[in-house]
């Protein structure tokens, strides 16, 4: 599909399969964040107001510019799009929700770019609010209405099993991994030691003390081979990211960062949302094989080699998601990435440095959004002890797959 | 006695013939009579050809450990007295994955690609469970 726009940034986007150009038409001008923290007594939607009002103040724009919401909240763990904007006073006209769940952060953020590209909206913004230390009782115990749906969850529930978790189907995945490709936990540490590095670095991450491998192995075991400090945190916070098309974005207060390539959700049955394609968990196959043009389509569209991404974000709510992701994303060949991750690779200073604001693991839970907040400093170069240097493209890629590339 | 406390199957149009058949100690399958494949979990059509000509086949019963885990915290209290339990993913020797869980032996002899068979658990008047145990060799 074509757009035409009479103002574009430069950076044109091309379809992987058709090589047509792709007018993705994107920037994000705004993040705001509120405190993040363990038993936060204030509301959801008052966590959303503070990061709201920041967003609004980092951009430079006023409440009524704002003409859309991408919300990733909802119910059941939060109030849908219709109490924000009635709760914010906004006067909207697109919507997108998904609810509060780590398959829908970068739909929700593409979601926007596709508004903002097609005219739907001039501002949109992303919002997500967490207040998971007082709804505990909904991950995975019996308030988890989502797990407990016909045939279970998303992760591989079998409630009357007593699967009931979204750590279980990350288990699952990484007990298969491990057999096939003689990975150890030892190895799987190396992954949490770096997001807690990164964590010390970032003043407000959560986690303060640094994470040795000792302490990682004699943590409790949670679900088989996931050792509590591989299972991310439990906690409050909401980060609002504004969304503009490219001629609105060059006349406000910051520096635009621009979208410069997709690629969205993967499903059906040779996926597994914890798992990449071929592992053999759930219904896929149990043959990995390389990777296709289409599996890393965003790099296409963002006209950029994987060589050229000098950092990669993604949802590391288990340690297992972090090196899925790697192999996804062809950095490293299936069954490599626990070997890959050794030796400060993805530390800051590494060849590639991995959630360097320390993500769900030693930064907060706040969805994902903490991290891409993380991305956009990084691209002003406003990431003080923590920033890449000339840090221009970074990639946010999940292990389900989905993808987008930002650039400064 | 007391009341079975854990949760249940969500027993639906799709799956009743599945559980019904746990109750007379069969393990049924959906299966294609267009394309002979048989799928899990049960849907409506065929997933592999989008046929609407569904058969529900009793299974061999038989297949291998594909995956496992160990479960140490009790997410539900219900299952607080049973950890660590353990959850196992059977390939059925028909193709499609069934997650069920090991009975009869310790966990240490949980294996990927240890072959088994299922066992019926009757909980009450209206469950029961399917489980797997080791086939020595």
């Amino acid at each position: 599909m074509h757009w035409s726009r009479p103002a574009r940034l430069p950076g044109a986007s091309y379809c992987a399969r058709t090589g047509d150009e792709v007018n993705i038409d994107a920037a994000i001008v705004g993040i705001g964040c509120s405190t993040f923290g363990r038993g936060l007594p204030d509301s959801q939607l008052r966590l959303a107001a503070v990061a709201f009002r920041d967003a609004l103040a980092d951009a430079g724009l006023q409440r009524s510019d704002v003409d859309g919401l991408s919300i990733h909240l909802g119910w059941p763990l939060g109030v849908d799009y219709d109490r924000i904007a009635e709760g914010f006073g906004l006067d909207i006209r697109y919507v997108n929700q998904s609810w509060l769940h780590g398959r829908f952060v970068t739909n929700a953020l593409q979601h926007a770019a596709l508004a903002v590209s097609a005219g739907l909206a001039d501002v949109v913004a992303c919002v997500t609010a967490v207040s998971f230390t007082r709804e505990r009782g909904f991950l995975g115990g019996p308030g988890d209405i989502e797990g407990n749906r016909e045939e279970g969850g998303t992760h591989g529930e079998a409630p009357p099993y007593g699967l009931t978790a979204p750590a279980g189907g990350a288990a699952i995945a990484m007990q298969r991994y491990m057999h096939l490709y003689g990975a150890t936990s030892d190895q799987l540490a190396a992954v949490p030691i770096a997001m807690r590095n990164h964590a010390l670095k970032n003043p407000r991450a959560i986690m303060k003390e640094p994470l040795t491998l000792a302490a990682h192995q004699s943590a409790r075991m949670v679900v088989d081979p996931l050792r509590l400090f591989d299972c991310c945190l439990i906690s409050d916070g909401a980060v609002v990211v504004l969304i503009a098309r490219g001629d609105r974005a060059r006349d406000l207060r910051q520096k635009p960062v621009r979208v410069i390539g997709m690629q969205g959700t993967r499903s059906g049955r040779d996926e597994f949302i914890f798992a990449p394609r071929g592992l053999g968990i759930n219904q896929q196959s149990a043959r990995r094989s390389a990777n296709r043009p289409i599996d890393l389509e965003v790099f296409a569209q963002a006209g950029v080699a994987r060589e050229n991404v000098q950092g990669f974000y993604t949802y590391d709510a288990f340690s297992p998601l972090v090196m899925f992701a790697l192999e996804r994303f062809g950095y490293c060949g299936a069954g490599e990435a626990a070997a890959w991750v050794q030796g400060g690779r993805i530390e800051l200073g590494g060849a590639l440095p991995i959630n360097t604001s320390g993500g769900l693991l030693s930064e907060a839970h706040v969805a994902g959004w903490n991290s891409i907040c993380e991305m956009v400093r990084q691209l002003r170069g406003a990431a003080g002890a923590s920033q890449i240097a000339n840090a221009a493209v970074l990639q946010w890629g999940t292990a389900w797959g989905d993808s987008f590339i930002l650039a400064a | 006695m007391t009341a079975y406390d854990k949760p249940r199957p969500r027993i639906g149009p799709d799956n009743e013939p599945f559980w019904h058949g746990c109750r007379a100690h069969r393990l049924m399958l959906p299966t294609c009579r267009a394309c002979g494949e048989p799928h899990l979990p049960p849907g409506p059509v065929c997933p592999f050809c989008f046929s609407d000509d569904i058969a529900w086949q009793a299974a061999s019963g038989r297949g291998c450990i594909c995956t496992w885990t160990i479960v140490h915290k009790a997410w539900f209290p219900a299952f607080k007295g049973e950890t660590p339990y353990n959850i196992v993913q059977v390939e059925l020797d028909e193709g499609p994955r069934l997650t069920s869980r090991i009975v009869g032996c310790g966990d240490q002899k949980i294996q990927i690609g240890q072959r088994v068979e299922v066992v019926f658990d009757d909980i009450d008047e209206e469950l029961t469970l399917h489980g797997f145990r080791i086939v020595e060799p």
